[in-house]
């Protein structure tokens, strides 16, 4: 039986993700795979101390399967190796002084470790992503169009999708749902045809690091579907879950 | 009022003067066009150049953004090493063809273009290279014309003209982990595709050009076949020394080998 422990956005928080590998040790059923959905780093220095804590797992900890997040395509554009040349999403939403400190601070052999990390995870029937099936910016959540949900767990050929860019906790049902198309061509007009849909099922994992003294993220048994949300609580604000 | 959309032109000067004729028969007020202007066929620059005289709005094709942008197409847009082989060389042609003005035009081409709750695009409002074949899953194709904010998608790319109707799309759904858990049903009102065809390249068995005409007011779909004399594009194909199999092919009115094998392939590049 496997159970999985998923999270996103650590942000160079270590503390937060120290919090959350304690709340992970205590789970019964211990959770025997862990997927983090990428933004591990922020601009700040901090971002190499949770780089180099995720590549040294202590005993008996699961080995964290790593995915790309919208931080660390960041990076990479500034490297020269992302998806487009220039940082443009990166200036407009956090400015220059940002870029430059993300350039300061993340050495080239981090960069290197970072530019071999997948784009995403395909398990089952589950794709383990950051943003979405198309983007690391795209930030899938219960607000976004129910038919550009749809269309980015059919396009992976999955039926769960588990995402992190949002931060948002959630679980995005579509139950079923039905489309009538009817195409003429030159020669002829097709019979009218029923789409049906069997069910997809969106999930967003929430946020370790960007709220201080409050981690949250996924817990998910793909035997039974079972998806548990956490909130984890640390530092001086630390209470009851 | 009358509107008429064409597609796919192909460097296809006798087609697209056919093309151009019956629009005037027809009486149509305004042109669209949705790309591939170039590519495959014999007169690449008196194509653009009749494009540009006419004023007539054109978004960007795949053809022309590989001949701006440099061939970087993913591996679905050729279903053979053959195909491949004889696609490389054509764009190769076409680049030494035409002059750099007029690439610098192809580059200008907007992606999509909206006119009062018309969107046209060539492959798909994602990606010049999407295919929106008629079997594709009526979820993803209606997804396609909602991104657009429009009621009637005009696309090309398939070189096989039709239209599309989508309606009584609804999904029903389950929201739960949030402060506000909730069931919802998401309605979609009749959506179309209206499929423009190819006027220089068809792939709908006959040789004949492609395209639609649109009547705003009726909201009616008119698709046209016209006759030209397509042996004189064939004759020039092989004169200008371009691979014969173009010829042959667009006698044929079918592509036959470089048919795409999975029709459902929905192309990851662009988007």
């Amino acid at each position: 039986m496997s159970n999985w422990a998923i999270l996103s956005g650590i942000e160079a928080n270590l503390e937060a993700y120290e919090a959350v590998l304690t709340d992970i040790k205590r789970q019964t059923p211990q959770v025997t795979d862990l997927y983090i959905l990428g933004d591990l780093i922020s601009a700040t220095k901090d971002s190499e101390k949770v780089i180099d804590r995720i590549c040294h797992p202590k005993l008996g900890e699961p080995i964290p399967q790593v995915c790309k997040g919208w931080w660390e395509e960041q990076c990479l554009i500034l490297h020269g190796f992302g998806e487009t040349d220039e940082p443009t999403e990166l200036i407009q939403k956090y400015g220059i002084a940002t870029a430059k400190e993300l350039w300061d601070n993340i050495p080239k052999s981090t960069v290197e470790w970072i530019y071999n990390l997948h784009f995403a995870f395909m398990e089952l029937d589950c794709l383990l992503v950051h943003g979405s099936s198309i983007s690391v910016s795209e930030e899938l959540s219960p607000q976004t169009s129910p038919l550009q949900l749809f269309d980015r767990v059919s396009r992976a050929g999955a039926n769960r999708l588990f995402c992190g860019r949002s931060g948002q906790t959630f679980r995005y049902h579509i139950k079923d749902g039905s489309v009538c198309s009817t195409v003429t061509s030159l020669d002829k007009t097709a019979p009218s045809q029923t789409f049906e849909t069997t069910e997809r099922v969106i999930i967003g994992v929430g946020n370790v690091g960007h709220i201080p003294h409050q981690a949250t993220y996924a817990l998910y048994s793909p035997n039974s579907d079972m998806l548990q949300f956490k909130t984890v609580r640390y530092g001086s604000g630390k209470g009851f879950q | 009022m009358k509107i008429a959309v064409m597609s796919c032109i192909h460097s296809n000067y006798e087609a697209l003067d056919a093309v151009l004729r019956d629009i005037d028969r027809a009486k149509a007020e305004k042109i669209f066009c949705l790309g591939d202007l170039v590519g495959y066929g014999p007169e690449p620059h008196a194509v653009v150049e009749m494009i540009r005289s006419l004023d007539i709005p054109t978004v960007q094709g795949c053809w022309d953004e590989d001949i701006v942008e440099g061939l970087n197409s993913c591996e679905c847009s050729y279903p053979s090493v053959l195909a491949e082989h004889r696609g490389r060389f054509a764009h190769e042609w076409t680049k030494e063809q035409i002059y750099p003005d007029t690439i610098e035009f192809l580059a200008e081409l907007p992606k999509t273009m909206m006119y009062e709750n018309l969107a046209f695009v060539h492959g798909s409002p994602h990606s010049q290279h999407e295919y929106l074949l008629p079997e594709l899953d009526g979820f993803i194709a209606l997804e396609r014309v909602l991104s657009t904010g429009a009621d009637t998608l005009f696309c090309g790319h398939t070189h096989v003209p039709y239209v599309r109707s989508l309606d009584a799309g609804q999904l029903n759904i389950r929201v739960t982990g949030t402060k506000e858990n909730q069931d919802s049903t998401f309605t979609a009102p009749l959506k179309r595709i209206v499929n423009a065809g190819s006027v220089g390249e068809p792939r709908h068995g006959r040789p004949n050009a492609t395209y639609v005409i649109y009547d705003t007011d009726t909201e009616e779909v008119t698709m046209r076949e016209v006759e030209y004399d397509y042996q004189k594009t064939c004759a020039a194909i092989i004169e200008k020394g371009l691979p014969k199999i173009f010829a042959w092919r667009l006698a044929k009115g079918m592509e036959y080998a470089e048919r795409a094998d999975d029709a459902s392939h929905l192309c990851e590049r662009g988007v």
